[in-house]
């Protein structure tokens, strides 16, 4: 047998190759892109009318692309004294405002929906292996464990290909569409934003990867991961109008389990705030990767 | 003789049916093994528990003398074809077999060849999804020769394949006589005849009956005659008083024993008949299998307390 890391590489680079040969994922990744271009071009025009607003109650000259009002409110100060006391976070508040609008509106995108993308793509993946039989003719060639991280692998490299994709999507759209666009410093931020969105998506990844190792029908699986990600919304939801009452610590540490309750952090880039939330989404990924493995581990094929 | 597979005792029961009874069986190792049983008798779910894909229930799994299956050891050592498993549909034949030859760590010269050997070569870059099943059965054999596997599974290998392609399937299985161990699952009673060492008759998840092809159907002690006209029996047993003679409507069987040879018997009895008058349409060296097979399965299915019903 292959070393294991050879024998990921190869299940990985399969399942990437399987990923473009198959025309669902195809379509669901360019979807995504194009809801992204979309999202982006909505957010292009809104802002360009409320700029347009902006500059008649203020009696300046209207612009003619969006962006050029929006630098300087957000380099003015009691715009920033405003959103501090929306957000409650003064430094996150600080921190964020010295990121293109464009950057943060993708930022925000990613982080939202990427893992919807990654639990229609990738629930599917064990569960339909296993429906049609072709898991049999690879199950006696590798261990369960390493085919099931290699798909995670594959899946986790075609995620992260889609953000980038979508990335580089939006920042076109920037470029042509807004009047203060520094493409530089656009580009580096939502290059962060890809990276974080893709180091958030990765436990849903597990989620998605986790599911479809228990059911053997892949329509079932991605139903049932789309409700094991509502239940996850909920959890967080609850936790958040529980706050004060009885069952508040109840709530927040059931919410702890879930990844939505390190997302807030993945707008920091200092490492003190990054690192733990990173580690945190790792332990994640992986105890839910080996709650789907206790099952396929044993499971007959 | 050493053992490529051993099962000793092993169950597997789905639900409340139990697919393996107690399963004793034992592949020797460079044989090509037949496997035989009626429909849900556990052919196929005792090659799947060999190789890992089901689990079994109680008793032993001894694969080439190295316990049970384990990818970490048996990976590239022991393959199967599956009975009715399909491929990734958007998989090009090619690609599929190079990926399952490097996931076994074999690398990638056998591909070539064997692509070549089930006739794929000019389907080589289509999606499997494009084959005809006759093709994809094809491809599913050719996978499971991929590097050099010491055990090869065979589960109705001969399936949905045309004449000409199932004629070159048993000549590949002939080529690999000796080099490796290869066990047949068929219904073809002829091709595990024609094809196999040894057999096993499967029924109601036990073995009922494990032998030489040889043995089983007494070829070197059973002769059988198609004749055109009356047996000289009295002149026969004249000459060869050893053996017993039985007569079944045109066929006349001789059974004997050592010292006698085959060669000896026709040697003496041939110009009996010759002189007699008598026309030979046929010699036919034992008994057929289906006769042996038929015979066990009744008796097993005859002495079967509570046993188990129907499954895969």
């Amino acid at each position: 047998m292959n070393v294991p890391w050879v024998t990921l590489r190869i299940v990985a680079w399969n399942e990437l190759a399987d990923s473009v040969r198959s025309r669902r994922v195809l379509v669901i990744v360019l979807l995504y892109l194009a809801c992204a271009l979309w999202g982006t071009k909505l957010f292009v025009d809104t802002l360009r009318v409320l700029e347009g607003e902006l500059a008649q109650t203020l009696g300046l000259a209207e612009p003619k692309k969006a962006g050029g009002v929006t630098a300087s409110l957000w380099q003015s100060e009691s715009f920033r004294r405003t959103l501090k006391k929306l957000l409650g976070d003064e430094e996150l508040v600080t921190h964020l405002l010295g990121a293109p609008p464009l950057a943060l509106f993708y930022g925000w995108l990613a982080l939202t929906f990427t893992p919807l993308l990654v639990m229609l793509t990738a629930s599917t993946r064990i569960a339909e292996e296993v429906a049609s039989g072709s898991a049999r003719f690879v199950m006696f060639r590798t261990t369960r464990s390493l085919w099931c991280l290699g798909k995670f692998a594959g899946q986790a490299l075609q995620i992260f290909g889609a953000l980038l994709i979508s990335a580089a999507g939006t920042w076109v759209l920037g470029l042509i569409h807004m009047q203060t666009f520094e493409p530089l410093a656009a580009m580096l931020h939502m290059l962060g934003y890809a990276c974080k969105a893709w180091l958030y998506a990765l436990p849903f990844l597990g989620v998605a990867l986790a599911v479809s190792q228990w059911m053997s029908s892949p329509n079932l699986a991605v139903v049932v991961g789309l409700m094991v990600m509502f239940v996850m919304s909920l959890v967080r939801w609850i936790g958040r109008f529980a706050e004060g009452s009885d069952t508040a610590a109840l709530w927040q540490t059931v919410a702890l389990l879930t990844p939505s309750a390190y997302r807030h952090h993945l707008w920091w880039n200092d490492l003190s705030r990054l690192a733990p939330a990173v580690l945190l989404l790792g332990i994640l990924t992986t105890a839910y990767l080996l709650a789907g493995h206790t099952r396929f581990g044993r499971r007959d094929l | 003789m050493t053992a490529a597979l051993r099962f000793r005792g092993v169950t597997k029961s789905y639900g409340r049916r139990r697919a393996l009874d107690g399963l004793d069986w034992t592949v020797p190792a460079g044989t090509v093994f037949g496997l035989v049983g009626s429909n849900g008798a556990g052919k196929t779910t005792a090659m799947a528990v060999a190789v890992g894909l089901l689990r079994a229930d109680g008793g032993e799994i001894d694969l080439l003398g190295e316990g049970p299956f384990r990818a970490e050891k048996h990976a590239g050592r022991v393959t199967l074809l599956p009975q009715d498993a399909g491929f990734p549909p958007h998989a090009r034949v090619e690609e599929l077999l190079r990926f399952y030859s490097r996931l076994q760590g074999a690398g990638e010269d056998s591909v070539e060849g064997l692509l070549d050997w089930v006739h794929l070569t000019d389907r080589r870059r289509s999606a499997v999804r494009t084959l005809s099943h006759g093709m994809r059965r094809r491809l599913a054999i050719a996978q499971a020769f991929l590097g050099a596997p010491q055990l090869v599974l065979l589960d109705e290998p001969l399936n949905g394949l045309d004449p000409r392609e199932a004629a070159r399937v048993r000549e590949l299985i002939r080529q690999r006589r000796g080099r490796q161990t290869i066990v047949i699952s068929s219904h073809i009673l002829s091709d595990i005849e024609a094809l196999c060492d040894e057999v096993a008759f499967i029924e109601r998840g036990r073995c009922v009956r494990q032998d030489s092809i040889e043995r089983l159907t007494h070829r070197a002690q059973r002769v059988t005659y198609r004749l055109r006209g009356a047996a000289p029996l009295s002149a026969l047993q004249a000459i060869l008083p050893d053996v017993q003679w039985s007569v079944k409507g045109d066929e006349l069987t001789a059974t004997f024993g050592e010292p006698l040879t085959t060669e000896e018997l026709n040697r003496r009895a041939l110009p009996v008949f010759l002189a007699a008058g008598v026309g030979i349409l046929e010699i036919k060296r034992g008994s057929d299998l289906e006769g042996e097979y038929l015979r066990a399965a009744q008796e097993a299915i005859g002495t079967a307390q509570g046993a188990p019903s129907e499954t895969r």
